[in-house]
């Protein structure tokens, strides 16, 4: 018996761990694989990338407006196509606040969302309700035949990704970075 | 005599029909005790059967007045009966398919025989759940049942009103119309704000979590409402839960069972 007690590392005890850690090991995979489970490795989504035709198919502001905003891919991709007088921009309707789909209301010159009633300006910032962040703006390309390829990505680009940041500094723009909504990719000069 | 003779002959033979039936095997099996003529006997039927065994053996009068449960946690096990009848004779017309839900929805109020009473059973039912298992809250509250030693079936309770509004979250989705969608678009998407596991709540990037595979994605199968969302609502709603909401309502019951009911003594 004495001898016995002497060794510190008991039979039982061994097989306590080896058993522990193998329950430990299986469960712990059977949790991770159940988690994992549920993100699909493939999506049938619509495509983040379209082609919307060529510039000249959007019309341009006339007299006494600032843009035209042209609701043509809004259904099918939820991309409105934003004409001013120097250019093409998307904004992607989707309320950065909880995700519904806001409308253009021409004559106020604003969207609104109709879940919370955030409202927005034509450069897609926040004029008033709870939306805390402007809208995402897609990446526009041309192909070679001149159209143009919006690209919204994963839910698109917001406008530059540090301006969370910066606004919680009360900084809201660099010089710099505010230059990014008036050249390309985000924006693209078309000629009057 | 002959009278009597006959009578004796009728009588014969109702005992030996008791006889046959109440020393029947079968008839044993269902009841057990015999008739419940004392304390001790009614107890045992309580104990021995099924449906019974959910009550406790023995319940003070108190206990029984509805001035003071209401009723409450036995209307809502009521509701959640009714919706699990209605719910599965649902699913025999239901598909869960983008194309299809809200026309078998809407088919389900016109063309099904019965389908709309059937369909707002389940509605109205499940409106009355959520509002039934706050009143049971309530009264389980103001009557302080909460407390020692029942503390931790209070959290039981709270876990399966949880359920049950999640139960409720998930069913909305299903008719596939415009309130519903929006309102799971709106619903889901308070889940990215989650720290660490949302692509829009605080430390995300420490973990690398975007749109794409975040706790969001993983609950609506997607980076919007779609197709994926649809089936993972109807899953969770008519398998999931439910299973998971009866493991607690039966963890619920029993301890219900072992602390006796509430009350003054």
């Amino acid at each position: 018996m004495a001898e016995e007690k002497s060794s510190d590392f008991s039979r039982r005890k061994f097989f306590n761990v080896v058993g522990g850690s193998s329950l430990l090991t299986f469960t712990g995979g059977l949790g991770i694989a159940s988690a994992k489970f549920f993100y699909p490795g493939v999506l049938y989504e619509p495509q983040s990338t379209f082609n919307a035709g060529k510039p000249e198919e959007y019309q341009a502001p006339g007299e006494g407006e600032e843009v035209i905003v042209d609701e043509r891919w809004k259904k099918k991709q939820r991309v409105w196509i934003i004409r001013t007088k120097t250019g093409i921009y998307g904004l992607v309707a989707v309320c950065p606040h909880l995700g519904c789909t806001p409308n253009w209301f021409p004559g106020e010159t604003v969207f609104k969302c109709p879940c919370h009633g955030s409202v927005f300006n034509p450069d897609g910032e926040v004029v008033a309700g709870p939306s805390p962040e402007p809208f995402y703006r897609p990446m526009i390309s041309l192909a070679p035949d001149g159209s143009m390829i919006f690209t919204t990505g994963l839910l698109g680009i917001r406008r530059p990704n540090l301006q969370t940041v910066k606004k919680h500094a009360d900084v809201f723009w660099h010089e710099d970075e505010q230059e990014i909504i008036t050249k390309p990719p985000f924006f693209l000069p078309v000629q009057a | 005599m002959e009278e009597n003779k006959d009578k004796s002959r009728l009588q014969n033979l109702i005992d030996s029909i008791v006889k046959a039936v109440m020393e029947n095997p079968v008839y044993k099996s269902i009841f057990r005790t015999g008739y419940p003529d004392t304390l001790l006997k009614r107890m045992s039927v309580m104990r021995t059967s099924i449906v019974m065994h959910i009550l406790p053996t023995k319940v003070g009068v108190h206990g029984l007045k509805l001035r003071y449960t209401w009723c409450m946690g036995g209307i809502t096990f009521f509701l959640f009966l009714i919706l699990t009848l209605t719910g599965v004779l649902l699913m025999f017309y239901y598909i869960p398919e983008e194309n299809r839900a809200y026309n078998d929805m809407k088919d389900l109020r016109f063309m099904v025989p019965f389908g709309m009473i059937l369909r707002n059973m389940h509605r109205w039912a499940a409106h009355a759940m959520v509002l039934t298992v706050m009143l049971h809250m309530m009264r389980v509250f103001y009557t302080g049942s909460y407390k020692a030693p029942r503390q931790f079936n209070w959290v039981v309770g709270v876990l399966l009103l949880l359920f049950t509004l999640l139960l409720s979250f998930t069913g909305y989705l299903l008719p596939w119309d415009q309130l519903g969608f929006w309102a799971v678009t709106v619903g889901t998407n308070m889940a990215s704000a989650t720290p660490f596991f949302g692509y829009e709540g605080p430390f995300h990037e420490l973990l690398g979590v975007q749109v794409d595979n975040d706790i969001r994605f993983a609950i609506i199968g997607g980076t919007r409402i779609g197709a994926n969302a649809l089936v993972r609502a109807y899953v969770w709603h008519c398998v999931g839960l439910p299973l998971i909401a009866t493991g607690f309502m039966a963890f619920h019951f029993w301890r219900i069972r072992k602390d006796g009911f509430s009350g003054p003594l």
